[in-house]
């Protein structure tokens, strides 16, 4: 009777640690975007996906993988910039996942398609809450490619906004400025339009 | 051959001229102006980095400070570089658009299975190292002394125990690597305004003030000596293609990736030039 009390009130406090205890362990932003990078990088190296017929489920694997790295939300009203207003909530929900689904095709096929065992190099990490910057450095044979990822910490959460590439290039403002000149003409179904149809090329390429 | 070079002259100053001009010219519309680096120290204070302390360089607080107000109005202007002439321009890009794809990649693929790797790092390290000179000037009209000094010791290094040039031992040398500047950036320093956008065959995406530099760089430099100038000329080309060959692939997945191509060449351009005035 005593020990069921007991090892009941064991098992509670082992519980409360555990918990704090995971709780506590919270990754910093470069923890967090290297452990996802590693995975990316051995599904990359598996041999199993190495034949042509495989570059599918890969992809998928690494898009898997990658799209919780992302706030895609965060992302899409970046781009889109002070017109995202104009976006009623159904094209904004539309906008983020067409745009979400075309970065995650061009990027991970390029991936796919160039990754020839370069090696990642993490420099450092700056963190001014709740914003973050984390660098690295990708090296290939004969040149060094600087990238470094934007985060930022929502529910306690860090999630990759932006990415910059060369000591200051920022993909998301490239795209900002892509899309302004698109929606100073046109209206934002126009956009998304533009973004399916470029989506479906791809995943016709794809095939 | 000196008319040339009178003529050459010439255009050179005017253009200078020119841009001079623009420095002060304030455009209306969507210019922007480039993001000013924080020099509030208490910024600096707030931020805790990786390797314990928070000495942060002036170029890390930039990257790190989030345009958080980016969705206001002035804040959402972009800095940007006129393109009067884009019908133009959007012309040049695709010139150039079909013979990257249809001419320069296949043949630099092609040299690029023929030739190791080694071999065409080695002659991309010797035209690099050819270039010292002219980062060595532009490093002194802009200041820099100190990257001034460690070009000229990489020179040194790399032509001896790098043979002519050929390796590069001095990259694992960490003052050894300063950042290469042009004459289109020491102009910048100066505070020669871009001017406007120009896109250029074969050379792709550059603005007026980096065309000048361009131009100006290639007068001071070794390349520029050679006789006779079509010599001068293929070796640049060959350079080109050497660099191309290790990049091949960029070209097209860069193309792939933006929705409006020439709109995002330009963007990257203008980005990456602010950000070697930064550094």
């Amino acid at each position: 009777m005593i020990l069921k009390r007991w090892s009941v009130a064991i098992a509670i406090w082992c519980l409360l640690v555990g918990t704090v205890g995971a709780g506590n362990a919270s990754p910093t932003p470069m923890d967090f975007v290297k452990e996802r990078i590693d995975q990316i990088i051995t599904i990359l190296n598996d041999p199993t996906y190495h034949t042509p017929s495989q570059k599918g489920s890969q992809r998928d694997k690494i898009w898997e993988v990658s799209q919780p790295m992302f706030d895609f939300k965060e992302i899409s009203q970046r781009t889109v910039g002070p017109k995202w207003d104009l976006f009623s909530e159904a094209e904004k929900e539309q906008f983020t996942n067409v745009f979400s689904s075309f970065l995650g095709n061009t990027y991970i096929d390029k991936i796919q398609g160039e990754y020839h065992n370069e090696q990642i190099v993490y420099l450092k990490e700056l963190v001014k809450e709740p914003l973050a910057l984390v660098r690295t450095k990708l090296v290939r044979e004969s040149v060094e490619i600087p990238i470094d990822y934007r985060l930022r910490r929502n529910d306690n959460q860090w999630k990759v906004y932006d990415i910059l590439v060369e000591n200051g290039v920022s993909l998301v403002q490239n795209y900002r400025v892509q899309f302004r000149s698109i929606l100073e003409k046109e209206p934002p179904a126009e956009l998304i339009r533009r973004l399916e149809q470029k989506l479906q090329e791809q995943n016709q390429a794809l095939q | 051959m000196k008319n040339r070079s009178y003529t050459t002259v010439a255009l050179f100053t005017v253009a200078l001229l020119f841009l001079i001009g623009c420095a002060g010219a304030t455009k209306s519309g969507d210019r922007g102006t480039p993001r000013e680096l924080p020099s509030d120290p208490e910024s600096s204070s707030s931020v805790s980095t990786s390797e314990g302390g928070n000495q942060l360089s002036d170029e890390e607080l930039f990257l790190l400070e989030d345009d958080s107000d980016w969705n206001d109005g002035p804040a959402e202007e972009i800095y940007t570089v006129p393109d009067p002439i884009e019908p133009f321009n959007r012309v040049m890009f695709t010139i150039n658009d079909k013979l990257y794809l249809w001419v320069m990649i296949p043949v630099a693929k092609g040299y690029a299975k023929v030739v190791e790797p080694q071999i065409r790092t080695g002659v991309k390290n010797f035209f690099f190292n050819l270039g010292a000179p002219i980062r060595i000037i532009n490093n002194i009209l802009q200041g820099k002394g100190k990257a001034a000094e460690a070009e000229v010791a990489r020179f040194l290094y790399n032509s001896t125990v790098g043979v002519l040039g050929f390796g590069n031992p001095a990259k694992h040398h960490d003052g050894l690597n300063p950042d290469p500047e042009d004459l289109g950036q020491t102009l910048g320093v100066w505070g020669i305004g871009d001017g406007f956008f120009l896109y250029l065959p074969l050379l792709g995406p550059s603005t007026l003030r980096d065309t000048v530099g361009f131009v100006g760089d290639r007068y001071a430099s070794p390349m520029g000596f050679v006789e006779p100038v079509e010599l001068s000329l293929g070796l640049s080309g060959y350079n080109v293609l050497n660099t191309l060959s290790f990049r091949a692939d960029d070209y097209k997945a860069l193309k792939d990736a933006a929705l409006d191509p020439y709109a995002s060449f330009r963007n990257a351009y203008i980005q990456l030039r602010q950000s070697k005035l930064r550094r």
